[in-house]
């Protein structure tokens, strides 16, 4: 047993600077000057802590924080109408998929399924010219619809696992005492779904929040590109200094790493649902 | 009616954008699509010809395999590594289950600048602890000199992406196995090396499996690690950044067709077989 300890420990040493190394130094970057930053070797930590580089970022009348600004703007109501739609198509077919019989319900489920092999970007040329097509390049509606439809498959499939594992007793006690369909859906399997729905509620947020290159195809301008797009457009232009980049990246993770700091018993419950079965 | 009522949105979606992009991805490969020079017409293979004539493309299949054996790799045996830390019950395993998600919850375009802060070659964390523990003397040069050492710290960041998730379905795979399976390897006096080998890693082959799946799918697409770590440079372009490249800045949308039906082929045919390699049946 004891060597075991030390393999764990070890473990738990690997786990801990693998993931948090490259955080902490962006963190400890964007607490810096340009000056401190050249300086070699680094510093480890801060000398002087200062936040002007994220005052550079967000505020004040200038470019850059205009753009980062507005592209926060952008990607929380992407990400979020994209996240509603996504979670409440997602279970009205899981609960069909689980729970109903009906003529073809094997194929199309299966469809939804094969999708998910599929890489995303099989289809980036395709949905842009539909996008063009309809007029819905640089819309926020546009961009809705090419998410919703990458996340759909995943969601129902978690979903449908979720509703899968619930008990049937109680739905069946609902529909003795004369509840219709709808009625036990709405009153007594989505109150036991919670759980289920905020874990793909917040996987499908997280996944949206991290996209890149749809968005990049999908909008030309500051009027729906989301954040990754606006930093990314940022890093490209040589003039900005790192420390002002690192600074813009924390404040794009920060989001996300807030999500995972506080929610992450239903990401790895989301996520495993049904993965191994 | 109700089950097609409630099925309907979710048909209508898969349908119009994935099955019907899917199915055009397919048939346009074989037209010339140039916004340049239309109109459209019927070219049969040459989109595939005019492929595999262009330098830059057959460079960034080669580059994609090594992203591909990399990434599977290192996001394997890490992953697998990790879920055996993970795999028994301690105090503070909650905590370390939320660090170690961390990474897969990040933007990959932000991984990228994060890690350019530790690649870089004037201000760059691996070169400065390098230094002060005196193992270089002068600062090095990480990305976009040598082809090998650009894709291999490319891929690293990846390899940080994508690792969590390979972990939590490999630590899936470990909860299923009865622990009474350890306690008589212990009896038989196996060494925790041997029970690794005859026990954890043979009951754990289905998680592998799915692990090693989902980073073939990432490695074989992978975009924004190298877009943002090398920019538009030629060493290290993926074949997703081919695709970009062509259709988006070349406007040639009828190669793009053909690369993105290439690399759907080859994200299909690898996961396949690694399925059929690593994956075997589990019962207890």
């Amino acid at each position: 047993m004891a060597r075991n300890h030390w393999l764990r420990r070890f473990g738990i040493v690997l786990i801990v600077v693998w993931s948090l190394t490259p955080v902490y130094w962006a963190v400890n970057t964007s607490l810096q000057t340009d000056v401190q930053v050249a300086s070699k070797p680094a510093h480890y930590l801060p000398p002087t802590p200062t936040l002007r580089n994220y005052r550079a970022v967000v505020s004040g009348g200038g470019d850059i924080p205009n753009a980062i600004r507005r592209s926060t703007v952008n990607i929380f109501i992407e990400c979020g109408v994209a996240t509603i739609i996504t979670v409440a198509l997602a279970t009205l077919a899981a609960y069909a998929f689980a729970r109903l019989r009906f003529r073809g319900s094997k194929i199309l489920f299966f469809a939804v399924l094969a999708t998910m092999a599929f890489p995303a970007y099989t289809t980036l040329i395709p949905l842009y010219k539909i996008m063009s097509t309809f007029g819905l390049v640089n819309t926020y509606t546009g961009i809705i619809l090419v998410y919703v439809s990458g996340f759909l498959p995943l969601a129902t499939w978690i979903l449908h696992s979720y509703m899968s594992s619930l008990p049937l007793a109680i739905e069946e006690a609902g529909r003795v005492d004369g509840a219709s369909r709808m009625q036990v859906l709405w009153h007594v399997v989505l109150p036991l779904a919670v759980p289920g729905i905020i874990s793909t509620a917040i996987i499908t947020f997280l996944f949206a929040w991290a996209q890149f290159l749809f968005p990049l195809v999908l909008s030309s301008d500051l009027s729906t590109q989301p954040l990754t797009v606006a930093i990314a457009a940022l890093q490209g232009r040589h003039l900005v200094p790192f420390t002002l980049l690192s600074a813009a990246g924390v404040y794009a993770i920060a989001v996300p790493a807030l999500i995972v700091v506080t929610l992450n018993r239903y990401i790895v419950s989301g996520l495993l649902s049904g993965s191994v079965k | 009616m109700l089950p097609y009522a409630l099925v309907s949105p979710l048909a209508l979606f898969i349908v119009a954008l994935a099955l019907v992009p899917a199915g055009y991805t397919i048939v346009a490969s074989f037209y010339k699509v140039q916004a340049l020079d239309p109109p459209t017409r019927f070219s049969g293979l040459d989109n595939f010809r005019r492929l595999f004539r262009d330098t830059a493309v057959r460079e960034s299949i080669g580059n994609t395999l090594i992203y591909v054996v990399i990434g599977v790799t290192l996001s394997t045996v890490l992953g697998i590594a990790m879920a055996v830390t993970l795999q028994h019950r301690f105090r503070g395993r909650s905590v370390l289950i939320a660090v170690l998600i961390l990474p897969w919850a990040l933007p990959g375009v932000v991984e990228g600048i994060v890690w350019t802060g530790i690649w870089d070659s004037n201000t760059g964390l691996l070169n400065s602890a390098l230094n002060s523990l005196h193992i270089i003397n002068h600062y090095q040069v990480f990305l976009g000199q040598h082809r090998l050492l650009t894709i291999f710290a490319i891929e690293l960041v990846q390899v940080w992406q994508i690792t969590p998730l390979s972990a939590l379905l490999v630590l899936a795979a470990l909860q299923n196995i009865p622990g009474d399976l350890y306690e008589s390897g212990n009896l038989d006096g196996a060494s925790a090396w041997a029970a690794f080998r005859r026990i954890t890693l043979p009951l754990a082959r289905p998680g592998i499996a799915i692990a090693m799946v989902q980073a073939v799918i990432a490695t074989l697409n992978v975009f924004d690690q190298p877009y943002i770590l090398n920019g538009a440079a030629p060493t290290g372009a993926s074949l997703t950044m081919q695709t970009y490249f062509i259709s988006f800045q070349n406007l040639d949308f009828g190669e793009g067709y053909a690369l993105s039906l290439i690399i759907t082929i080859a994200t299909l045919v690898v996961s396949l077989g690694v399925v059929k390699l690593v994956y075997r049946p589990v019962e207890f």
